[in-house]
């Protein structure tokens, strides 16, 4: 699981005076998805045309599948599929027409249209012209296009960007079923961390081009805790025994709120609590949500 | 690899209106000296060109081959490009492996093949007209309806890799086509230019000594082409 499909080291894009990307390190293992996340304009897709080779880096390099991108492109291009934002099917074209386009460059068998299409649900409408199909059904179409060269990494850039809930359910679903059912590595970007949590194994965040957290979605989890809350039958008395403990507490609506405390360290004190004949209604964790600090990252550029 | 980006690109450029633009420039010019010449029958046929129709049919048509060719190299240039530009495709296309040399030169090859389409279109379109006219057909003039077909479109060359290097360059549209269509008008005067002006080529490569203008015309179609590949490679594609 260690080896990485995608490393960068001190990836820099700069407009002019303004860095688009910067001092940055992309570490991506193999099978895992990894949420690339960060605001409009934090620099995600232009990482991500970088990683394509659709754009060239000011400094740093890029090493895809243990080789150099300036290098190697095309053996590299050769595994990996891509969507880059908005859909880009050749609308007068039908679905077909247009997997067959791309499956004219890549050489695939033709079988291989019809693979794709079943993967993504579209082989009802795949005699249709795209320009009739939704943003949706659109977007499910990329996908079919970046999975027709049996690609080993799959770059999703803001996949779900502009769907409805269902459409967002599909992809989703779609997305994380890349690992285990095709042992595809999977790199995904958006603005949102609600979409990628459900399906992503290690998020980085990113804010005005630079990396501010990369780690497991499980570390961002345990960042989320923020503390627990006892309501027991007699506070006051309560509040002075856990103090007796040596643990830092306050009284707050009748219940007792205490800091981040290690989960043997709870069951410790839930168990003096109850040989003291106190009776325990709730044990609550106060959790923040990932939401909440996923907002404290990107406005403070990293945890306090 | 070049002949799988063709291919795709032949299957990208359907009901683009590319080979409905092929036909309408050739047989339109066919068209236009059937109705010059069933209009004014008596006067062309009787008179100004009596004892050599056919090479009557052939200057008529040539005043409008040069304005032709241009244009229609500016909307097809146009049409190869957008097929891309409109979808926004290039990211997809250019995230394949596939080189950019191999792409650029794809694109340049639809056009070079369309207008080829085109020419050859103009000969069988003229022969066809000429005995639909009762010229006679045991003397039809094979070669001189051939370098007719030809030698201005070999002269016009700069001109499609011109529009095409803008066309594919451009997103927008508009310059390249309003660049294309104030050429082609301007090849209306093509016989006041000197020789050395691009624009004089489609019209000298039929009428005076043809070698310098087809010549002159290959060279500098295949330096625009090398300029455009080499700026097509280094760009950064949005």
């Amino acid at each position: 699981m260690s080896e990485l499909v995608i490393q960068t080291r001190d990836l820099n894009k700069k407009y002019g005076d303004r860095y688009a990307v910067r001092h940055l390190n992309l570490e991506i293992a193999r099978g895992e998805i990894y949420g690339f996340l960060g605001p409009n304009g934090a620099g995600k897709t232009t990482t991500i045309r970088m990683l394509l080779g659709l754009i060239r880096p000011t400094m740093g390099s890029i090493q895809i599948f243990g080789k150099d991108l300036r290098k190697e492109k095309m053996n590299i291009l050769r595994k990996v599929g891509s969507l880059v934002e908005y859909p880009s099917n050749y609308g007068h074209l039908t679905a077909v027409q247009n997997l067959e386009t791309v499956r004219r460059i890549l050489d695939v068998p033709k079988s291989r249209i019809d693979e794709v299409l079943d993967i993504v649900s579209l082989t009802k409408d795949a005699k249709r012209p795209v320009k009739g199909y939704s943003l949706g059904m659109k977007q499910r179409l990329g996908i079919a296009t970046a999975l027709l060269g049996n690609p080993e990494l799959l770059i999703l850039d803001e996949p779900t960007n502009g769907l409805d809930p269902e459409g967002i359910h599909e992809i989703r679903e779609l997305i994380r079923s890349m690992p285990k059912q095709h042992g595809i590595t999977v790199l995904v970007s958006s603005h949102l961390l609600s979409e990628v949590e459900q399906m992503a194994g290690t998020v980085g965040i990113i804010r005005q081009g630079e990396m501010v957290f990369q780690d497991t979605i499980s570390n961002l989890q345990q960042q989320a805790s923020a503390g627990f809350r006892l309501v027991v039958s007699e506070p006051q008395e309560a509040l002075q025994l856990v103090r007796g403990q040596g643990y830092i507490g306050q009284m707050e609506n009748g219940g007792l709120k205490l800091g981040q405390i290690s989960d043997p360290e709870v069951a410790l004190l839930v168990k003096r609590l109850v040989d003291n004949n106190h009776a325990i209604y709730r044990v609550e964790e106060n959790r923040r949500t990932l939401e909440d600090i996923f907002m404290q990252v990107i406005e403070q550029g990293g945890f306090q | 690899m070049l002949l799988r980006a063709l291919s795709a690109d032949f299957l990208k450029i359907r009901r683009r209106g590319i080979w409905f633009l092929v036909f309408l420039g050739s047989l339109g010019l066919v068209a236009m000296q059937a109705l010059n010449f069933g209009l004014r029958y008596d006067y062309l046929v009787g008179k100004v060109y009596k004892g050599d129709e056919w090479a009557g049919l052939i200057r008529e048509t040539f005043s409008f081959v040069p304005i032709a060719l241009v244009l229609g190299a500016t909307l097809i240039a146009s049409q190869i490009a957008n097929v891309e530009h409109l979808n926004n495709s290039w990211k997809q296309l250019l995230a394949l492996p596939i080189s950019r040399v191999t792409v650029f030169t794809s694109k340049y090859l639809v056009g070079v093949i369309a207008l080829t389409a085109a020419c050859l279109l103009l000969f069988a379109g003229t022969i066809g007209l000429g005995l639909a006219l009762g010229f006679g057909a045991e003397h039809i003039p094979y070669l001189k309806i051939l370098k007719l077909s030809f030698l201005p479109y070999l002269g016009a060359l700069p001109m499609l890799a011109l529009q095409l290097y803008l066309s594919l360059t451009f997103k927008n549209q508009a310059l390249p086509i309003m660049i294309g269509i104030t050429f082609a008008i301007l090849t209306m005067f093509a016989p006041n230019y000197p020789e050395i002006l691009p624009l004089a080529w489609p019209f000298l490569a039929y009428y005076a000594k043809p070698a310098m203008p087809v010549a002159s015309g290959i060279i500098l179609f295949i330096f625009i082409y090398l300029l455009g590949t080499g700026h097509f490679v280094r760009k950064d594609v949005d």
